[in-house]
């Protein structure tokens, strides 16, 4: 074994491939919280008056409330008030109107990440509304969207220009108060992707964000909003990559689903944050809120998410089934590796009849991670009916990380269904004796099989995004079996 | 935010001096110890779905006189011990001279094996976890231990019986200590009756260290009435090779709370748990278990099965936690669970806690109602639907209550079971 060693210690040496940092010139505030930041950042964003007033009271509700603690990961306390909570391109005067006007720097940009926007556009059909640090920048496809008449644009521009459907909806499947993080998000919250779909209108092409952290030391507080009125259907995209940092950043976003009577949402994620270094140091910090509100009859919310990045993971895409016969699924592979720490998993909350839900969740933890599965199933005494299916996996590569599944199960009807089960595995020795005996190297065996184990999460994911993931494990895991 | 409620005063005023000067002494020092020691609340993750059925009222904090007269709801064969409001009662209890077995009230120890005892009490216990075990250090009156020499065989089951006589609102700290030497055997049969109507708080802490290659069993009944709050707590410590089983009935209560902890900590160590619980009315029962995994190539198996009926609620939480060194463990877990009513509620949080890679690990759960396909073969087939369903209840927990080893007792409970789903389904 001793060459394997050695080519695992290469291996897992390799370094992030997408740290890198892009020179420009960001106009960013000064770091610390109080009323005058977000009373200034909310002008800067030239927000109406009530959004100000959202502001401020999400923010006084957020300094009463704790950091929680309950989750199974450990990190370096935050001081809250180190953090700018504003950072935007510099040429904000002059925003680009077309592709040819966007800064060069950032089109570059896009392209080591893979994403050649004005390529990709047409051969894709994926429309992609980039986020670059914490404004909007680029946003391709909006006309045949529009002819759709989706909205597909920027949380800040919906503000200003559809003030009566973000009023309605912000904020009602994740309130202010919801959590420490999304307090915060609600507070400050930079900017963000807003959807809407119209009645009966299927969204003619996948909605795709990219994210990207840039500025050191800028805390990245998205807000997404996707509304899917009666009939509708969408699939959203979303996909991350950081630089290299020694400091560790903070994300906190908050992601909020509505979906009325017989529409469907679709979420897909693929998140590689940097997760620091093989020290552990440095990394991002993702805490996330997302929760969708099955609120219409037979409407759907569908998560799926492949997460390899992140020095920690705070996580559980959400579903409130309140409509009847709603359904909500979540699909998960959350790999980590060297120093991880992923707390992540989901809820499901039936209060509707005939509700169902499914869970699948592939956890795989190597090196000295640590990987939780933390989750909520809950059967309201009206949950007539209602079903649910659990199944979560482990998989354990090295013998110093850790796998822990966390999952509560709630259940007031009678009538309602749960079932549960999860186990906990390893590559095994015979699996791999097999695949060599075929002539298959070591390396490939394993990133087979753990293809082959999350092979019921990637199934649904859309077909680009299916690739991006396979190879993403394959990059975060090679070299973690000796 | 208000600060979480403490615990009264009150209840750190230890009745009973006629123990041995070191378990004076400890109890002393334990009692210090739970000054303004917070009480479990909503917040408290292992008491998330019971805190708000403790109700501890100062009048409650009396220790209950340990004077009157005993009788046992079982009336088998075998060996009896009988305790009274936590006193043991030596005229009510039977048990012969053996070669290599003492079992001995705290009262009567000497100061040498008192002094040897108050070293080792709630040593096989996670004492953050259970935060109420501590009260009844700080409180118990009395005590038994059980020291099996090695080799030393208990030819039948010792039955202890803990009676509490609720005339008056006050408290019982009952509390069990057992040794079991190198490949010692020993069948243990634990339960709880309760006469009177007053509200009382039964607070229990049973203890087992098991050598290499001891076999023990142990049984737990809880057959207390409406009125009793009963707290227990039950450690395990296991060395190599040696088995432990346990098989506990629980009916449901105004609070019912069982924490049970085993830890294996010799390679080669297996423990089997087993639970029924059955709730009706206001009822609630709580069950919380432990399996930590120390050591290499062990094997747990774990299987609860509640039923609530009416407006109850049960709870189960089960965590297995396998260190990093215990490579080759075998742990398997299985939570199930019938609703009767809506009306009634069901909790169940199996978890899974895992840093060695070499391991085999499954929990499953479910919750549900009896299955309608199973009830209409026994209907169509001439079984009354009352008779049915009663018949596929039994049948749902009657897979753990067969495997209990004591006839005598599998019977009883088998009785006890098939009056109470009776009840259950007369309206049905």
């Amino acid at each position: 074994m001793a060459t394997t060693d050695q080519e695992v210690n290469e291996l897992i040496k390799r370094e992030y491939e997408h740290g890198f940092v892009t020179n420009i010139e960001s106009d960013t505030f000064e770091p610390g919280l109080n009323e005058d930041v977000i009373a200034r950042l909310s002008g800067i964003k030239k927000e109406p008056e009530w959004m100000l007033e959202w502001r401020l009271k999400a923010y006084r509700r957020w300094l009463e409330m704790d950091e929680p603690d309950w989750a199974h990961v450990g990190y370096p306390k935050i001081d809250y008030n180190s953090i700018s909570y504003y950072s935007a391109p510099k040429r904000k005067e002059d925003m680009p109107q077309s592709l040819d006007e966007v800064d060069p720097e950032l089109l570059k940009t896009y392209e080591k990440l893979g994403i050649p926007l004005h390529e990709r556009e047409k051969l894709a059909g994926v429309a992609v509304d980039a986020v670059f640090d914490s404004v909007s920048v680029a946003t391709t496809f909006k006309e045949p969207l529009a002819k759709a008449g989706v909205i597909f644009c920027s949380i800040s521009e919906a503000i200003r220009d559809y003030p009566e459907l973000v009023q309605k909806y912000l904020g009602t499947v994740v309130p202010h108060g919801d959590n420490f993080f999304a307090g915060l998000n609600s507070a400050v919250f930079s900017d963000g992707t807003f959807v809407y779909v119209p009645k009966g209108v299927r969204c003619p092409m996948e909605l795709s964000t990219y994210f990207r952290i840039n500025a050191a030391n800028t805390g990245q507080f998205e807000r997404t909003l996707i509304i899917a009125d009666e009939g509708s259907y969408v699939s959203y995209l979303e996909g991350c990559t950081a630089p290299m940092r020694d400091e560790n950043q903070l994300h906190a976003a908050v992601v909020e689903l509505v979906a009325l009577d017989d529409a469907q949402i679709k979420y897909s994620t693929v998140q590689n944050w940097y997760p620091g270094d093989e020290e552990g140091k440095g990394g991002i910090f993702n805490f996330v809120t997302k929760r969708g509100a099955a609120i219409g009859k037979n409407s759907k919310i569908s998560w799926t998410q492949v997460e390899t990045g992140s020095a920690v993971t705070w996580k559980y895409p959400s579903c409130v089934l309140r409509g009847e016969n709603s359904v909500g699924e979540f699909y998960s592979v959350a790999l980590t590796n060297n120093f991880q720490q992923a707390d992540t998993g989901t809820k499901m909350i039936h209060l509707g009849k005939n509700t169902s839900s499914t869970i699948i969740s592939k956890g795989i933890s190597a090196g000295k991670s640590s990987n939780a599965y933390r989750g909520l199933v809950k059967f309201g005494p009206g949950a007539e009916g209602a079903r649910n299916f659990t199944q979560c996996d482990s998989l354990l590569i090295g013998d110093r990380c850790g796998a822990h599944t966390f999952p509560y199960i709630e259940s007031k009807n009678k009538s309602a269904i749960v079932e549960h089960e999860a186990t906990t595995s390893k590559v095994s020795d015979e699996q791999m004796f097999l695949c060599r005996q075929r002539g298959i190297d070591p390396e490939q065996a394993v990133s087979m099989i753990v293809n082959g184990f999350c092979k019921e999460v990637f199934k649904e994911l859309p077909m680009e995004f299916a690739v991006e993931a396979g190879k993403l494990l394959e990059v975060s895991l090679e070299g973690s079996v000796g | 935010m208000k600060p979480a409620p403490t615990l009264s005063t009150a209840f750190l005023h230890p009745a009973g001096q006629s123990l041995p000067e070191p378990l004076l002494a400890l109890r002393k020092q334990r009692g210090t110890a739970l000054v303004d020691m917070p009480l479990p609340t909503r917040k408290t993750e292992n008491w998330k779905y019971s805190s708000k059925y403790l109700k501890l009222t100062d009048d409650m904090a009396i220790s209950l006189p340990a004077e009157g007269k005993t009788g046992s709801s079982l009336a088998v064969p075998g060996y009896k011990v009988a305790f009274l409001n936590g006193v043991m009662m030596p005229e009510a209890c039977e048990y012969p001279d053996l070669d290599g077995i003492s079992i001995q009230s705290f009262s009567d120890l000497s100061d040498e094996d008192a002094s040897d005892l108050a070293d080792r009490l709630d040593s096989t216990l996670d004492n953050k976890a259970v935060q109420m075990a501590r009260l009844n250090s700080a409180r118990f009156e009395d005590g038994l231990l059980i020291r099996l020499k090695p080799d030393a065989v208990l030819d039948q089951p010792l039955f202890i019986v803990h009676e509490v006589t609720a005339e008056a609102s006050g408290s019982a700290f009952p509390r069990i200590f057992v040794d079991a030497g190198r490949h010692s055997q020993i069948t243990l049969v634990e339960e709880y009756i309760s006469s009177g109507s007053a509200p009382v708080m039964v607070n229990t802490v049973t203890e087992f260290n098991v050598a290499e290659g001891a076999n023990i069993t142990s049984i737990r009944l809880n057959m207390e009435g409406e009125n009793v709050q009963h707290i227990g707590s039950t450690g395990v410590v296991q060395q190599r090779s040696s088995r432990f089983e346990s098989h506990t009935v629980g009916f449901g209560g105004p609070l019912r709370r069982h924490d049970l902890q085993v830890r294996l900590e010799g390679e080669g160590a297996e423990c089997k748990l087993n639970g029924v619980v059955v709730t009706q009315g206001k009822q609630h029962y709580d069950n919380h278990t432990t399996i930590e995994h120390v050591a290499a190539h062990c094997n747990s198996e774990e299987t609860y099965r509640n039923i609530a009926a009416d407006q109850s609620h049960a709870v189960f939480n089960g965590r297995i936690h396998i260190h990093q060194d215990a490579q080759k463990s075998n742990a398997d877990m299985n939570n199930k669970n019938l609703l009767l009513s809506n009306g009634a509620e069901i909790d169940t949080k199996p978890e899974l806690e895992i840093y060695a890679d070499d391991v085999k690990c499954a929990h499953g759960a479910t919750i549900g109602q009896l299955d309608e396909t199973s009830l209409f073969y026994l209907v169509s087939r001439g079984i009354g639907r009352r008779e049915a369903n009663v018949l596929l209840t039994m049948a749902f927990i009657n897979e753990l209550v067969e495997q209990i080893p004591v006839e005598a007792v599998r019977e009883t409970v088998q009785g006890r079971l098939n009056h109470f789903f009776e009840q259950t389904f007369q309206e049905a």
